[in-house]
């Protein structure tokens, strides 16, 4: 009975106008899609590979002397773009595409008897690129036209407008009494209306899907592979359970609320201040925050500290020397080195992680609203956006700490290096085979695609269930009149 | 009789339960929006306040005329609650050099040093006007004539002598009066709001301004009514009235400016497009580097001593480039500042004040000249492309509405433009103070031995924006395009109104 419900909602709203605007709303936002975004890919990946391979080169070339690997570092790290960057923009322009590997930066000693200042080259450390892109951009604002915008705005309208007379509606017509008539329990009748709304949306979806991979399949944009595959699946089934939390809001509301106009007007100012509004206000929300700190007061802090480092050494009296045991002026270069190095990444590590905090912190505030789920949810699968850019940071950690692990066991296996971190004089001057050196490799990982969309998920799953039984409760206790 | 119809139409509106229901989310809305709004105002005008402080200490700092750091600041427009345009996006220091020309693509955004906010989208009042209002709009429009027709009470009220074109117009004056209603109170409370923050003082200009954008509001609701209507008289029943009133909605709200912009989203490389112009930027510079070298050849001192022989305490930049083919930026300075001369450079004064008074002239004219090639050629690359844009997205009366009330509080591009304008004009009297003063062929122009330079008379830069009736006219363009919608749409309306069998 169930099914036939639901194949007699289908029918119906197959017939009706709004089934096909939707088709035709839908049909011409994923061509377009599928038409801007024709050799994208294929260009963003000819840039990253030629990138890549200048950090391949600059690693070659500093492989002739483990210490030149220390100083020079391993080469800037890039992010692979997403082949499924038209699922999801995710903002891209606004995330950077690589983190450097910053030379060493000299170190001033102290002056010598000619009143010379005296340096020694530092070692290599991360530097995360801090630019604003937007700051000279004068077009007006604007919402990418990706899969995101068609689920979490077509949809869930469409879902709104497929939903908010078919219980009320239908009372007002008095079909409403006909069926109840039957002994079909109500809760069935909701599931078959239900199923038959989910449909009827989900088709067209299912349809305009396929037409955008289609295209960008003839015009050479990707070829897919089984993981993206994968990946387009699960972003499907999310799309549906995005669209049936709009549905069984609509239900709900249905059924509780007499007039079809009332119940319609309810529904789209949820829908305007949940869909339209909620997502948008993530800006204001993070700017009545503490703002972060500026770039003055970074640098600031930066000499505060750098200072204070200074102070705790006692400048040895010559540059480092080559011998075995290290004199204790080498000595002291070495932990001054390292000292330097580390403080200069930890301090750029926690101006990104301020930075990052904030727009962590607007984006939890922003699940409240189920579009903004669905646009991370669907962000973290296609590859794109924050969490992706967080995943790509991660990598780049691990892979800096493997190769300085590399570097410092590479110099034990040479019995002739006097084995004193971070000197060039305490440290193997031969030459490291290219080979075994450990490459950075960025990859976009299925499994870990889904562990971060999996909270967003399970709170866009929460969200429908509630909603659903919501529905139910609300229909079981309607009154006949 | 038309007051008759107008007041049931009216009172109908007024009582419905969904006027009540849209006009508590509305205020709840506004009210929670423009708190937040406000406090961001505040925090951006404490950055302003706080910079303009740290440039100030900046400029006492010089010891010298030519290591002058000086910038000019714009203060936060407080009028951006409203529709905040650009004014958040684009910089608000810039440099004020007699070297270099400078323009919005040079400027920097003090305050914001999180480049990844970019990623979130802020909301201003503009835009809750814009999704909420005219949805209220269509619904009540969708069913003004289908609805009565679907009822049978259209044949009622046509039995009355009352023309169709006055009950037309009834009913439009009564849905006008009823959104008139939540947008005037939205408006007072948001007035309410900034007045009791103590924060934001209007002056009678930003009245007028906000004056612009209520009647803009009203013509923008007023369209989207008309919408309604027509849809309504052209269709006789009211499902599918609605259903396309809806869809006509998010099309024309949400998605048709998001279409073009998407599709015409020009991927910009302006080093690319720039290319020539840069080359011949740096040409112009080349000719001025060789006078330079020239002249350094032809005085009466051996070599070609970038420090012109000066030696001395304190810091010095010799001759350098600045160059940025993004933003076709090129630039030439000399920057010398001694507190103690030796007694060898004593000699080398004279010679280094003649170098200066020819070259720092020189540098003013050649900036002078690079300023009428980078100038067109920013507007090609930059300004052209985002004119096709709006011209485009103006087909949607949402974005119309956008740009007409950008327009009026002044933070579009002609309002942003207008601040460098002043900051361009600024520099003038920069160079005339520095011309007054013979700074170029001082001795202070690069040694403080005999003094330090005294700032105290240079002129301060302040900003004022331009007054309303500058923003009204170039608010007019989409302003008289909303009322030309309106019109035709009226129009359309009573010629199917008047012909329609009941």
């Amino acid at each position: 009975m169930i099914f036939h419900i639901a194949k007699r909602e289908l029918y119906d709203n197959m017939n009706s106008l709004r089934f096909a605007l939707t088709v035709l709303l839908i049909l011409t936002l994923m061509i377009v899609n599928a038409v801007k975004h024709r050799g994208d890919y294929r260009a963003e990946m000819s840039i990253y590979r030629k990138n890549v391979a200048q950090s391949l080169d600059h690693l070659r070339s500093s492989s002739e002397n483990l210490y030149d690997l220390v100083e020079k570092g391993p080469g800037n790290f890039y992010k692979q773009p997403s082949p499924l960057s038209f699922c999801a923009d995710g903002g891209g322009a606004f995330l950077p595409d690589h983190v450097l590997a910053a030379e060493g930066h000299y170190i001033v000693g102290w002056e010598n008897a000619e009143g010379i200042h005296v340096w020694v080259n530092g070692i290599w450390t991360l530097k995360f690129p801090d630019e604003n892109p937007n700051l000279r951009d004068i077009r007006p604002d604007y919402t990418q036209i990706d899969w995101v915008l068609v689920i979490s705005v077509v949809l869930s309208f469409v879902a709104i407008l497929f939903t908010f007379d078919s219980i009320s509606g239908e009372r007002e017509r008095g079909t409403l009494r006909l069926i109840l008539s039957n002994s079909v329990p109500r809760s069935q009748i909701l599931i078959g209306k239900f199923l038959g709304a989910l449909l009827s949306i989900g088709l067209p979806f299912l349809m305009g899907a396929l037409i955008n991979l289609f295209l960008l399949n003839a015009t050479n944009h990707i070829s897919l592979e089984t993981r993206d595959w994968g990946q387009l699946g699960v972003i499907f089934l999310i799309a549906m359970v995005y669209t049936s939390i709009f549905i069984a809001l609509g239900l709900l509301i249905s059924a509780r609320v007499n007039q079809p106009e009332i119940s319609l007007t309810i529904l789209l100012l949820i829908w305007a201040v949940f869909v339209v509004l909620t997502p948008n206000t993530l800006g204001s929300i993070v700017s009545g925050l503490e703002p972060a700190q500026t770039r003055e007061e970074y640098y600031i802090r930066r000499g505060e500290q750098w200072e204070a480092l200074r102070e705790r050494y006692e400048w040895p009296s010559g540059l480092p020397k080559r011998e075995v045991p290290p004199a204790r002026g080498t000595e002291m270069w070495a932990k001054y080195i390292e000292a330097d190095a580390e403080l200069e990444e930890r301090l750029r590590e926690e101006r990104l992680k301020t930075q990052m905090d904030q727009v962590l912190f607007a984006r939890s505030v922003a699940r409240v609203s189920p579009a903004s789920i669905v646009q991370f949810a669907v962000e973290s699968l296609a590859g794109t956006g924050l969490s992706r850019h967080l995943r790509f940071l991660d990598g780049v950690r691990r892979y800096a700490a493997q190769y300085r692990e590399f570097v410092i066991s590479t110099d034990q296996a040479d019995p002739d290096s006097p084995h004193l971190y971070f000197v060039r004089q305490g440290m193997s001057e031969k030459p490291v085979p290219y080979s075994v050196i450990p490459k950075f490799d960025d990859r976009i990982e299925f499994r870990e695609s889904i562990n971060a969309a999996m909270m967003d998920i399970s709170l866009l799953v929460l969200f429908a269930v509630v909603l659903f039984v919501g529905a139910v409760l609300a229909f079981v206790r309607v009154d006949i009149t | 009789m038309f007051i008759t119809i107008t007041r049931r139409e009216l009172l109908a509106h007024l009582l419905a339960y969904r006027f009540f229901v849209a006009m508590i989310v509305l205020l709840v809305l506004i009210v929670a929006n423009a708190v937040v709004l406000i406090h961001d105002y505040e925090r951006r005008l404490a950055l302003y306040n706080n910079a303009i402080q740290n440039h100030q200490d900046e400029v006492v700092s010089a010891q010298t005329y030519s290591p002058l750091h000086l910038h000019a600041d714009r203060p936060p427009n407080p009028l951006s609650l409203y529709n905040q345009g650009l004014e958040k996006r684009l910089g608000n220091t810039v440099h004020v050099d007699h070297a270099f020309v400078p323009t919005l693509w040079d400027a920097e955004l003090h305050g914001m040093d999180n480049p990844f906010l970019n990623l979130l989208s802020s909301i201003d009042l503009a835009v809750v006007f814009q999704v909420v209002l005219s949805l209220l709009a269509l619904l009540f429009a969708y069913d003004a004539i289908a609805g009565e027709h679907e009822k049978g009470s259209l044949r009622l009220i046509m039995t009355t002598p009352v023309s169709r074109g006055k009950i037309l117009l009834a009913k439009y004056v009564a849905a006008m009066i009823t959104l008139v209603v939540p947008l005037t109170i939205s408006i007072v409370l948001t007035q309410i709001l900034i007045y009791t923050s103590g924060s934001i003082v209007l002056s009678s200009d930003d009245w007028i301004r906000i004056g612009g954008f209520y009647l803009t509001s009203i013509l923008y609701l007023s369209v989207f009514y008309l919408i309604g209507l027509l849809v309504s008289v052209t269709t006789r029943r009211t499902a599918t009235a609605l259903m396309s009133c809806m869809f006509a909605w998010v099309f024309l709200v949400l998605i048709y400016p998001n279409l073009v912009l998407f599709a015409s989203n020009p991927k910009i490389n302006p080093e690319e497009k720039g290319r020539a112009v840069f080359q011949e930027l740096a040409q112009i510079w080349d000719r001025f580097d060789k006078e330079r070298l020239r002249f350094l050849k032809h005085d009466s001192l051996e070599g070609e001593d970038p420090h012109l022989n000066v030696i001395g305490l304190g810091y010095s930049f010799g001759p350098s480039f600045h160059s940025n083919p993004m933003t076709l930026h090129y630039s030439h300075h000399h920057a010398i500042s001694s507190s103690e001369l030796s007694e060898d450079s004593k000699a080398a004064v004279p010679h280094a004040k003649a170098f200066f008074q020819h070259i720092e002239q020189l540098r003013i004219k050649t900036a002078e000249r690079t300023w009428i090639v980078r100038q067109q050629a920013l507007s090609r690359i930059f300004i052209h492309p985002v004119q096709r844009d709006r011209f485009l997205i103006r087909v949607s009366p949402a974005s119309a509405y956008d740009l007409a009330t950008e327009a009026w509080l002044g933070t579009n591009l002609c309002g942003l433009e207008h601040f460098f304008e002043a900051v361009r004009q600024y520099r003038q009297t920069l160079i005339g103070y520095f011309y007054d003063k013979n700074a170029f062929g001082s001795r202070q122009w690069f040694a403080s031995d005999k003094g330090a330079v005294d700032w105290s008379d240079l002129p301060r830069f302040s900003y004022q924006r331009p007054n309303a009736w500058v923003a009204a006219t170039q608010a007019l363009p989409d302003v008289m395009l909303l009322l030309l919608i309106n019109a035709i749409l009226f129009m359309g309306s009573y010629l199917i109104f008047v012909r329609q069998e009941i």
